[in-house]
């Protein structure tokens, strides 16, 4: 599976979200879903199936899908 | 006194303060959530400031995120004259920095705040007042463990230290890296 299926599938799965409404664009607090709970869910999601610990600064500042991307990439997964 | 975890600090407000809370408190989105509409007025603020700092029935702090002041806190005292005799004491905030509004960061200085009122001065009970039209704050306090207690105009929520460890365990965990 690739960086970004899975990264699709953490969404999916921590927001509890269709995988087709998964896209770069997907912001925190745009849809009801997405919301301070969904978003613990979603970085123990992302730290779990990348194997990655993020830091308080990438969890606060993780505000969308694209910027999601950019904050695992400095993490050495590449999209 | 001032207070620092979960990446933020909470400092005492100084005097150069006065006119950045004035300008966040006379703010259209602020001020709406507030029980009180009216401007305040330079005269106003610097009144406000004399009486809070003789009075021990509240405490007040500028908000720092990254040595960059991003809001304003408060606890006050309620059924004593002095925080330090109060059971009962009722937290507020605000995120001035409309960047900060809605982002988990803004949890930070209310567990900073809440751990204060349970663990050092003793609280038994929190209490929130909200307007029932600021669904984002009513939602801010569930998250946090309040449980609504009375449902009107201005809503009335309370938390207990129990009610509160339980809620906010991973919040604080994913805060304190």
């Amino acid at each position: 599976m690739s960086n970004q299926q899975t990264l699709v599938e953490a969404f999916s799965q921590g927001l509890g979200i269709d995988a087709s409404t998964v896209n770069d664009d997907l912001a925190y607090n745009t849809i009801p879903q997405w919301d301070s709970t969904a978003h613990m869910i979603l970085i123990s999601e992302l730290e779990s199936r990348f194997d990655v610990m993020l830091d308080t600064d990438d969890i606060i500042d993780m505000s969308s899908v694209a910027k999601a991307k950019e904050i695992l990439a400095k993490h050495g997964v590449p999209f | 006194m001032q207070l620092s975890g979960y990446n933020v600090v909470l400092r005492d407000i100084s005097q150069s303060d006065l006119e950045q809370l004035r300008d966040w408190r006379n703010d259209p989105d602020i001020a709406r959530q507030m029980i009180s509409q009216d401007e305040i007025t330079a005269e106003q603020q610097q009144a406000w400031f004399m009486k809070i700092q003789r009075d021990p029935s509240q405490q007040h702090w500028m908000i720092e995120y990254k040595g960059e002041p991003i809001g304003s806190a408060n606890i006050k005292a309620l059924y004593a004259r002095d925080l330090a005799d109060a059971s009962s004491i009722e937290p507020g905030l605000y995120i001035g920095e409309a960047r900060f509004r809605g982002n988990l960061i803004a949890f930070a200085p209310t567990l900073l705040l809440n751990d204060y009122c349970f663990e050092v001065l003793g609280a038994k009970q929190l209490r929130a007042v909200v307007k029932r039209s600021n669904q984002a704050a009513l939602k801010y306090n569930e998250k946090l463990g309040y449980k609504l207690q009375k449902d009107a105009e201005l809503c009335e929520l309370t938390l207990t230290a129990s009610d509160y460890q339980q809620a906010t365990g991973m919040l604080k965990n994913l805060l304190s890296r």
